[in-house]
């Protein structure tokens, strides 16, 4: 089960998930981290300790992001590890959420 | 008095259960009968698909659809998500394959064709498909392909020698819009073995978490190369399943396999289907 800890600095959040990005973290992507999000000028999506990025995954991460990039919320994806970052790269993520996305 | 309305109110959520559970059983088999149609009969190759979803119904989709020019379009398909919301846009997916396919040169024209059809409806409904599709040439041993973010397939030669086909990428259907797809082009000899597949295969997981992978796959087909494309299936399925040592299915697994005949071949026994 995904799980995740926040780090803050001024209008800055960090959000490191930990575990599978998957269908079962639905749920609290939507319900839990999406609202939380809104209230940051600056997000970063840390995906270090994600092993694991299903296509529900992608859908979640794409949605997130393009959710925050509406409400004008600059949005970094960081530290994706190699296996993940193949599939992100089989997918075009970088360029569908842009190349900047990623740091 | 307040025994029979709770009475009341409980047949009704039991009546409420059995109607979906019948609805949900109705689109099962809806989408089994829509993915099990009836195949293109070559006259040499061998050609095969199968899809078995995790759940009840799927979001996994493949087709094939003979043209008049003697090729066999073939796609392969995996719909973001799972169940029920990721089945009724394999239906939708399905519609724009046959009918870009008819109206269309190349597998990259399908592609394209495919996402301008889906791209307003996925985009708003933050979903995405991954497609690889392709042309089947029988008469010349071509087989052309584009792919929108999906695996590309294995090639195993009958001496069971893996072949590197050349990468293709391209944007999941639904990623962007306006999107042009590149076609690559491989020929395939005699006893030539190619197979399509979706992640459920290779991200199985056993009771360690972990994944049956595609060096397994690979494996498991340079193997038994010398069967036809519906034994190397179940053998695939019966690898997949001992592996997984009885841990539920997390995804949908679909996979299309074709092994290339002696001689040239003709498509016959089977009309373009209707849309």
């Amino acid at each position: 089960m995904l799980q995740y800890s926040t780090t803050q600095e001024d209008s800055h959040l960090t959000v490191t998930f930990d575990g599978d990005f998957d269908i079962e973290a639905t749920e609290l992507i939507q319900d839990t981290i999406k609202p939380m999000l809104s209230d940051y000028s600056i997000v970063t999506i840390n995906l270090s300790k994600v092993p694991f990025v299903d296509s529900s995954g992608m859908g979640l991460l794409i949605d997130l992001v393009r959710s925050m990039e509406s409400s004008a919320t600059v949005v970094r994806i960081a530290e994706v590890r190699e296996e993940v970052f193949e599939v992100f790269e089989l997918l075009q993520l970088p360029e569908i959420l842009g190349e900047g996305t990623f740091v | 008095m307040y025994r029979r309305e709770f009475s009341q109110a409980n047949q009704s959520v039991i009546t409420d259960n059995k109607t979906l559970e019948r609805e949900i059983n109705l689109a099962k088999v809806i989408q089994s009968k829509l993915l099990n149609g009836e195949k293109p009969k070559l006259d040499k190759d061998d050609i095969s698909g199968v899809s078995i979803p995790a759940r009840l119904i799927g979001g996994d989709y493949f087709d094939f659809y003979p043209l008049p020019n003697g090729r066999l379009r073939v796609v392969i398909g995996d719909v973001m998500g799972k169940g029920i919301p990721a089945a009724m846009l394999m239906i939708l997916t399905r519609g724009a394959f046959r009918t870009a396919a008819e109206s269309t040169q190349g597998p990259g024209e399908t592609l394209t064709a495919m996402n301008n059809a889906l791209y307003k409806d996925l985009r708003s409904l933050s979903s995405f498909v991954t497609v690889f599709c392709a042309d089947w040439e029988p008469s010349t041993g071509a087989f052309y392909y584009s792919n929108a973010g999906h695996s590309l397939p294995i090639v195993v030669r009958k001496t069971s020698e893996l072949i590197e086909i050349p990468k293709i990428k391209g944007v999941m259907l639904g990623g962007l819009p306006d999107q042009v797809y590149k076609e690559e082009k491989i020929t395939l000899q005699e006893g030539d073995f190619i197979f399509l597949y979706t992640d459920g295969i290779i991200e199985a997981r056993n009771r360690e978490g972990d994944m049956y992978k595609e060096g397994r796959l690979i494996k498991v087909l340079k193997e038994n190369v010398s069967k036809t494309a519906v034994e190397i299936e179940t053998v695939v399925i019966d690898s997949v399943t001992h592996f997984t040592e009885g841990v539920a299915q997390r995804d949908d697994i679909t996979m299309v396999s074709m092994k290339v005949g002696k001689d040239k071949t003709d498509i016959s026994s089977f009309n373009s289907p209707l849309v």
